[in-house]
């Protein structure tokens, strides 16, 4: 048989005995296919921004008509409820006891001065204690009030100067579009991680590595074998999340999907070579776990975009966020679903991914002769 | 010389044991220290949701001296940052794209004219939807902007004909704390609760499963120590150490991040007593149903993941389907980051906040309960 | 002073469908040393679990110090020691401070214990290792540090499973040098081994099988009952064939490999060693040698738990 002949039959034998240990295993098996789309569920519906309904108290000290009529129109189409009537002391009590985020006063003499002619003033009370839900509720009562005010003066002419905003690729402004593709990455990233630092290190602990370095299996080739289960069932895993956000969440696939799952496969060979990294190094099966979990989980929270957006961070994390491999696919996530990007504009995230890879599976490699030596 | 043996003794001799093997361990001196403060720096720090200086892409086809007064005062404020000049609408999308801009503000040509021919003129906002968040701060600031530009040139104009503006209704915003919106104070208290779980949870179920993994938990039983005891003895500590760690964090969230404390100390305190109830009711259950220490920091891991992001931590409760929000009735790290924010950012009372503490009381009592028999029953 | 130190009355405990424990009685006086013998799996390790109050029985009573194991298991605890097959003491922690936590434990403070634990200390010659980490001990020190964590509150009874085991034989001498001391100072001890010659230090000795206590009598006695025949020892070549040969003839009792050769009990009134010698070469053997020698427990245990059908008496 020729080299590349046999390279390639032990690399297939070693993987069909990974292969047989994951069935053997159901715990693996529910770690890498159930838990990510479970939790991608999870967290799809729970962690957003989107807010309707919001809870508001009403300090109308002027009781008219017209007080009235700017109250309906600011609760007209339920992005605010209303929580109270009453007045100031009450308002801040219930922000306190969380019971209500923002309170819109009515001062008396409201509908006086607007029939006399003069402006009418109104004050816009917000809980600043959460800043995203803050300038959330002042834009959307800024923006009710300003059409109540047009409305009333019925504006026979056309404003002489019109803002007309289009959004992009995610025209309903909704959190799911934004958190689903960088949920996905984050479980796909712990997931991946956590599963080769598991089962390799349970290796070293059980002695069986030694046993596979008296036969004639090269590094390369045990490094290969092993992953390549692990990458076949990363790929699942990508497949379902992608499919629970398009089916579920609504989340589509504007862009090329073999492009989506070519960016998938190096950030899973990346995570994967993580993972098998911390495993070599690591000493015991409990460390590299803590290990895993902790290098994966961090970085994909923090660093990636996923959840916090980058641009606001100092310049340090900024330069530190350049080599987490999550950040990339996040941005590759994002703009292949909801931007239709193409290669031209994501083949840096990809250069990237691939940097990574093969980076992290060299340095697992050669540290595994270390270990042995 | 059989003695009946005191409990003092006993806790005491359990409680030593317990710092001196903690002491000895590196790996979680630096969990229970050093962790703490790595945490606190890089969440302060990190999570801004404060968005200023967004890229924005300038296309003026006008290119009047007007245009280029209003994009200026546009861009005055810094929550708009110049991105560049260019007049192909194929480029704004590539740039959008690429996610090197954000938005992108579009001054048709003719602008100087037709406001000035008083012809009704319409700018407009592109922006990436990619980021909501993002998005309404871009919007908003524009909206603002030009809004009150079209009102003042509508003052101008009914003013030169001699007619009286029409009355308007002004909004005026007050923001009740953290005036300046900062984020570390929202985040800052995010971070205690996150550090309770790892100590306090994570720490002990580990602890308790080593004792078992290695065998001395049965060494342990064999002598007249109460199982009860065991336990206290070994959750003290680190009930001691998860409360100096929130104090640490705290101290360094008011240092270095301003965080305000408008509230009770002592009230910040309590709460944090009570949820270490619950935290280590949860850490003793997961030690109850794991063998190794490595399965229980791994179902410690998988509780403290969907604990932390569904509890109000970093995104809002009321952004939960109501299902969901039933779900977080259950949390015990809702109560507590609820507890701490109220207090710290809004100087909360007690009548405040007092159904929360009861809340903590309830499940810390039941979960320490039903962790208690558990463990008796698996050591009976 | 004349109520037995360990007494177990019809013990049984079964997990599941599994009996590990069958109606099990004895019991042993004070400074009396029982060894309790079996194979693995036939429930000695069970027992003693019930006995230290660490398991409660499914059935049957037992009690210890003079206490019940069912009802006051606290004071039980509070009058043995015990030693576990594996060892369980804090390798993370220093030699003392192990015995300062098992101390307290036990309700040990103040100078009495301090003296205690120095006296211990030097008995179970751990005096240079006091600040060692006990994880970088080896395992014949380690078990000194077992040992001498379990009789820090002077127990009256002391429960041993598989104490010596992996242990050099010169460190097993000193063990039971040891245990013979404190058997003679009062303390009753109950141990369990594999070690074979080791049993013969016991005052008698217990053997379970798959969960019964089949045998309970003085090494002697046992002997007598179980190996009958007188033994001979045989060495030699081409043993196997030629002895397969004489099992089935009559006053041949037994054959079983021993060491590098044989052992063979026969009945006195139809062999001897020379007529052996004489069948064995007629078989095939070569280079014979016969010897009369003395039953040992191993025979004892090989004729209880290997030929179960022939050994066991209800």
């Amino acid at each position: 048989m020729t080299r590349p002949a046999r390279f390639l039959v032990r690399v297939g034998a070693m993987a069909s005995k990974e292969v047989m240990h994951i069935r053997r295993d159901p715990r693996t098996l529910y770690m890498a296919l159930a838990m990510p789309v479970v939790m991608l569920l999870i967290f799809g519906f729970g962690v957003s921004f989107d807010m309707d309904h919001i809870p508001l108290v009403v300090l109308d000290g002027d009781r008219s008509a017209t007080s009235r009529a700017l109250v309906r129109a600011v609760t007209a189409d339920h992005e605010f409820a209303i929580a109270a009537d009453s007045d100031e002391t009450t308002a801040l009590r219930m922000i306190r006891r969380g019971q209500t985020l923002a309170a819109l006063a009515i001062p008396d003499g409201y509908q006086r001065e607007l029939t006399a002619g003069r402006d009418g003033e109104v004050q816009l009370m917000v809980d600043g204690a959460d800043g995203v839900v803050a300038n959330q509720i002042l834009s959307k009562i800024d923006g009710l009030v300003r059409a109540e005010s047009l409305r009333r003066i019925d504006l026979a002419a056309e404003p002489p100067l019109q803002v007309k905003v289009f959004t992009l690729f995610n025209p309903e402004a909704r959190s799911a579009l934004f958190m689903v593709p960088g949920l996905a990455v984050y479980l796909l990233a712990i997931a991946a991680v956590l599963l080769t630092a598991l089962t390799v290190s349970g290796e070293w602990e059980r002695g069986s590595m030694e046993q596979l370095f008296a036969s004639p299996v090269g590094r390369l080739e045990i490094v290969l074998g092993k992953l390549l289960p692990y990458l076949g069932l990363g790929m699942l895993q990508l497949l379902l999340v992608v499919a629970v956000g398009a089916v579920i969440f609504d989340v589509p696939i504007r862009g090329s999907t073999p492009l989506l799952f070519f960016a998938g496969f190096l950030f899973l060979i990346g995570m994967l070579g993580q993972g098998l990294f911390i495993s070599v190094v690591a000493r015991s099966q409990l460390v590299a776990t803590q290990a895993g979990a902790l290098s994966s989980l961090l970085p994909s929270l923090l660093l990636s975009g996923m959840l916090v957006p980058i641009e606001n961070m100092p310049r340090v994390l900024q330069a530190l966020s350049s080599i987490v491999p999550a950040r990339y696919f996040v941005h590759a996530m994002r703009g292949i679903m909801l931007k239709g990007s193409g290669l031209s504009i994501l083949w840096i995230d990809l250069v990237a991914l691939a940097i990574f890879a093969l980076a992290i599976l060299a340095l697992a490699t050669a540290r595994f002769r270390r270990r042995l030596a | 010389m059989i003695v009946k043996p005191r409990w003092s003794v006993q806790l005491r001799a359990i409680m030593r044991k317990e710092i001196s093997q903690t002491v000895r361990d590196r790996r979680i001196m630096f969990m229970l220290i050093v962790a703490p403060l790595l945490q606190t720096v890089v969440f302060g720090f990190a999570v801004d949701f404060q968005f200023d200086h967004v890229p924005t892409l300038v296309v003026d086809h006008d290119a009047s001296a007007q245009s280029r007064q209003h994009v200026r005062r546009l861009l005055a404020d810094g929550t708009l940052r110049d991105a560049g000049r260019t007049s192909e609408l194929v480029e704004v999308e590539r740039r959008l794209q690429t996610g090197d801009a954000a938005a992108a503000l579009v001054l048709p040509a003719g602008l100087a004219h037709d406001l000035a021919a008083q012809r009704p003129a319409e700018v407009q906002v592109i922006l990436d939807g990619g980021d909501p968040n993002r998005a309404v701060v871009v919007a908003g600031a524009a909206s603002r902007y030009f809004g009150e530009t079209a009102e003042a040139m509508v003052k101008e104009r009914l003013a030169a004909h001699g007619i009286a503006p029409p009355p308007l209704i002004r909004a005026t915003p007050r923001i009740w704390f953290n005036p300046s919106l900062k984020t570390p104070p929202y985040m800052i208290p995010g971070v205690m609760t996150i550090l309770l779980v790892i100590t306090t949870t994570l720490v002990t179920a580990m602890g308790l499963a080593r004792e078992r993994e290695m065998g001395t938990l049965e060494q342990v039983l064999v002598t007249p120590i109460r199982p009860v005891l065991l336990l206290v003895g070994k959750m003290t500590p680190f009930l001691v150490i998860g409360c100096f760690d929130v104090l640490l964090v705290l101290t360094a969230g008011v240092w270095i991040f301003g965080v305000p404390m408008h509230g009770s100390l002592l009230l910040v305190a309590t709460g944090t007593v009570l949820y270490v109830l619950s935290t280590l009711g949860i850490g003793l259950l997961i030690s109850t149903v794991s063998r190794t220490q490595q399965q229980a920091f791994l179902a410690g891991f998988l509780f403290a993941m969907p604990a932390i992001l569904l509890s109000g931590v970093m995104t809002p409760i009321r952004a939960m389907p109501l299902w969901l929000q039933v779900v977080t009735f259950f949390n015990p790290v809702r109560y507590y980051v609820e507890v701490l924010r109220a207090v710290l950012l809004k100087g909360a009372s007690f009548v405040d906040i007092w159904w929360r503490l009861l809340a903590l009381l309830g499940f810390g009592l039941v979960l320490l309960t039903v962790a208690s028999l558990r463990f008796h029953k698996r050591v009976a | 002073m004349s109520e037995p130190s360990i007494e177990a009355v019809h013990l049984s405990r079964r997990f599941g469908s599994f009996q590990a424990v069958d109606d099990v009685s004895f019991s042993v006086a004070r400074g009396e040393i029982f060894g309790y013998l079996g194979a693995n799996g036939a429930g000695k390790s069970t027992t003693i679990r019930m006995l230290c109050g660490l398991l409660a029985p499914t059935s049957g009573e037992a009690r210890v110090a003079g206490f019940d194991v069912k009802s006051t298991p606290e004071s039980v605890k509070a009058s043995i020691g015990y030693m576990s097959q594996k060892f369980s003491l804090y390798l993370d922690l220093p030699v003392r401070a192990n015995i300062e936590f098992f101390g307290g434990a036990y309700g040990l403070s103040g100078p009495d214990f301090v003296a205690r634990a120095d006296e211990v200390l030097r008995l179970c010659d751990l005096e240079q290792e006091r600040n060692a980490i006990t994880g970088s001990l080896p395992g014949g020190i380690r078990q000194r540090l077992a040992l001498g964590c379990a009789i820090l509150h002077r127990p009256a009874v002391l429960f041993l499973d598989e104490p010596t085991a992996g242990v050099d034989p010169v460190s097993r001498r000193h063990f039971w040098r040891f245990i013979r001391r404190l058997a003679r100072e009062g303390t009753t001890i109950f141990v369990t081994t594999h070690y074979l010659d080791e049993a013969e230090y016991c005052g008698r000795i217990g053997l379970m099988v798959d969960g019964r206590l089949v045998a309970l009598d003085t090494p002697a006695a046992l002997k007598r009952r179980y190996v009958p025949g007188q033994v001979l020892a045989v060495r030699g070549r081409n043993l196997a064939e030629a002895a397969g040969s004489l099992r089935s003839r009559k006053g041949i009792i037994a054959v079983e490999p021993f060491g590098a050769g044989l052992h063979l009990q026969v009945a006195a009134a139809d062999w001897n060693a020379d007529s052996v010698a004489v069948a064995l070469t007629r078989a095939g053997a070569q280079a014979v040698e016969v010897e009369p020698g003395e039953p040992t427990l191993e025979d004892v245990f090989l004729a209880v738990v290997a030929r179960p059908r022939e050994a066991h008496a209800p």
